[in-house]
């Protein structure tokens, strides 16, 4: 800008060159008020979409009333941890009630039923983890191969993985429970790890593909005209180049698996819970007692989440579309 | 999507490592069946089987003990028994009075229509659903993706929390809202009635279920609309910069670049994204089991949730058979049509 209005200068009036740097301010002040204007409306939307989430992680620190005040606080003018003494630091429910409840609480269901989350949380984690082991170690031989290979009926397999993502899950609900009950599996950490893996391989096989996609056949080729067969060339030569693609689709996995409900809900009784599981059992129609300690239970399975998906924003887009759309 | 075996350079390095095609040994790192078994494997024992399993219990009735008793074939229809006979009579004959038309040709006898009016109820509501979910996330989506392309200030930060709402579990987003749209303790619900949208009387969630669906919808729009946005905002962010340029500079307005040149531009990131939440949105089972149980009197009842509540609540293992693979083949058909018209690939 300076080099041109200094060669301006230059070479035409000074009347002109007053209008035309006049002009150019307007020109700026418009775009800076549009600029405002754009991030003030954008911040707003964005800010009514982030309210639930502020609200819900505020409630689980807040004292009984502020819970429920009306309209929603969004300072904290008292603050508590009282809820989260219980979710997580397994402290007693009946003194918590008394203590920020005082006379009202004490007989939901929640004494019984036990808000402490570490166990849940902890079966949320096994599962999370086995199933999104035993997802990425099957799913990268097969995108390799769908990637690759010479695959008899390449299209059909990749849509046959595409219809196993797009099946409900009601749908294997029940044979499931009926097979698992024959073999008693229902109420295991397998039954659910497989179950969960099973929902998870389409994402994590099509996901896969697509980062193999990426990476130049040329590798390969020239791995295997220096000696490697094609497993060493997978092995040694494209599957280190994929990791960031391995690492996205293992964080999407979890992420799914940890928040997979009715799948879990069936085929669990009591030994296992994973934390939606368990917060659908909780009791929240007695009077409002329970929130506080639901809100610090679903905070507690929100926030590992949030953190998680920082790592794979970047992929986040190609993995809900299973490698169909790239950011 | 590109295959890699169809490029000729790859065809020429397999070729050159394992002989010509024919004379391949069976047990080599070439051959892909050892390298699908494990993922395909899985999938056709969880997938493939249960959907067979379930086609078998679909012909079969259980008492509540859960004792098997010999099916009941329906006269009319000899080979499908009850269970099928509900749901072929409830989703076309009865609506489209086929059985009539048939009996006036005599090609039946005139066979009571066993009509299921719960089925029909939730196979509404599930339509109802997925139609003003997918609309109002679609347009809302478009909307703030626009938005967020135009480079507001704090945009990377402003599109981290936009995802939020997508990664907390659908279960714990329901109880979310179950407080906010509390009749009488939420904070939103409360809201709502100072605006006068709903009133003590017929509130969100409980009253006479007139505005349930919409409790539901607003969880679903909350949460899902940033799905859009993402992979909207990624779409326009990967649109070609010369075309956008030299449409500014040939004089379109906003609305014509919006319609003549990015949509059009964009059409098969929508149609993807449009696919995939259309087959989540159909299943939703989630907020239903948190937020309403499918109530007040079969407001809020889709049809997951209906056919979980006929297996696992009634024990009607038979019919929830039926019902499930209904849902299953409406899912998959639907998607292979919209692929097949849309010509998606991957």
């Amino acid at each position: 800008m300076a080099t041109i209005s200094q060669s301006k200068k230059a070479t035409s009036a000074r009347a002109t060159d007053d209008a035309w740097r006049a002009e150019q301010r307007a020109h700026h002040r418009n775009q800076l008020i549009r600029k405002v204007l754009l991030t003030l409306l954008t911040l707003s939307i964005v800010l009514v979409f982030f309210f639930p989430i502020y609200f819900w992680i505020g409630a689980s620190f807040r004292p009984f009333q502020d819970i429920f005040a009306k309209p929603p606080l969004l300072t904290f003018p008292e603050f508590t941890t009282s809820w989260w003494e219980v979710v997580i630091g397994g402290a007693d429910y009946g003194d918590i009630v008394r203590r920020e409840v005082g006379g009202r609480g004490g007989t939901g269901g929640g004494g019984t039923l036990g808000y402490y989350a570490i166990p849940y949380l902890m079966d949320s984690i096994i599962i999370g983890l086995s199933s999104t082991a035993i997802v990425i170690a099957i799913s990268v031989t097969t995108a390799y191969a769908l990637s690759r290979l010479r695959v008899w009926g390449q299209q059909n397999w990749i849509f046959f993985v595409i219809s196993t993502r797009f099946m409900p899950p009601v749908a294997v609900a029940l044979p499931l429970f009926l097979l698992y009950r024959e073999i008693g599996w229902i109420d295991t950490y397998q039954g659910v790890i497989l179950a969960h893996t099973v929902i998870n391989l389409p994402l994590a096989i099509l996901l896969m593909k697509s980062f193999f996609d990426d990476i130049p056949q040329d590798l390969d080729e020239a791995a295997m005209v220096d000696g490697a067969n094609r497993f060493g060339s997978f092995w040694r030569v494209v599957l280190p180049l994929a990791a960031p693609g391995m690492a996205a689709a293992a964080i999407l996995s979890f992420i799914f698996s940890w928040n997979e409900f009715l799948l879990t809900l069936y085929l669990t009784r009591s030994e296992i819970r994973t934390l939606p599981v368990a917060m659908s059992t909780f009791d929240s129609s007695s009077g409002g007692t329970e929130w506080g300690f639901l809100a610090a239970a679903g905070s507690a399975g929100m926030i590992p989440v949030f953190i998680f998906i920082l790592f794979v924003q970047r992929h986040l887009v190609r993995g809900l579309t299973l490698g169909a759309v790239k950011a | 999507m590109a295959q890699a075996n169809k490029l000729p350079g790859v065809a020429d390095a397999t070729d050159k490592h394992s002989g010509a095609v024919g004379s391949k040994p069976f047990f080599s790192s070439e051959n892909s069946f050892f390298w699908l078994l494990p993922g395909i494997g899985l999938m056709l024992l969880y997938a493939l089987f249960p959907l067979l399993y379930n086609l078998w219990i679909s012909f079969r009735e259980w008492d509540l003990m859960g004792k098997e008793f010999d099916p009941v074939y329906g006269e009319g229809l000899p080979f499908f028994g009850e269970n099928w006979k509900t749901i072929w009579d409830s989703t076309i004959a009865g609506p489209l009075n086929i059985n009539s038309l048939l009996s006036n040709g005599e090609l039946t006898n005139n066979l009571a229509l066993a009509l299921d009016p719960r089925l029909q109820n939730s196979l509404v509501i599930t339509f109802q659903y997925v139609l003003i979910a997918l609309t109002f996330q679609l347009v809302l989506g478009f909307i703030i993706a626009l938005l967020l392309d135009a480079d507001p200030w704090g945009k990377g930060l402003m599109q981290s929390l936009m995802i939020l709402p997508m990664v907390i579990a659908p279960a714990i987003a329901g109880m979310i809202f179950r407080l906010l749209l509390h009749s009488e303790l939420g904070g939103v619900q409360w809201m709502l009635y100072q605006v006068g949208i709903t009133s003590q009387a017929e509130p969100l969630m409980g009253g006479s279920g007139q505005y349930a669906l919409a409790a539901l919808l607003i969880v679903d729009i909350w949460q899902w609309t940033p799905f859009f946005v993402i992979i909207l905002l990624a779409g326009l962010k990967g649109l070609p910069q010369e075309v956008m340029e030299a449409a500014s500079v040939d004089g379109a307005n906003f609305f014509q670049r919006l319609f003549r040149i990015k949509i059009p531009l964009l059409r098969g990131v929508l149609l993807i994204a449009v696919l995939f939440r259309l087959i989540d949105l159909y299943r939703v089972y989630d907020y239903v089991h948190i937020m309403t149980s499918g109530g007040p009197a079969g407001a809020t009842e889709t049809i997951s949730y209906y056919n979980a509540i006929q297996t696992f609540n009634q024990l009607e293992w038979g019919y929830g058979a039926a019902i499930s693979v209904t849902i299953l083949l409406i899912a998959w058909l639907s998607a292979l049509i919209y692929q097949r018209a849309f010509r998606i690939s991957w």
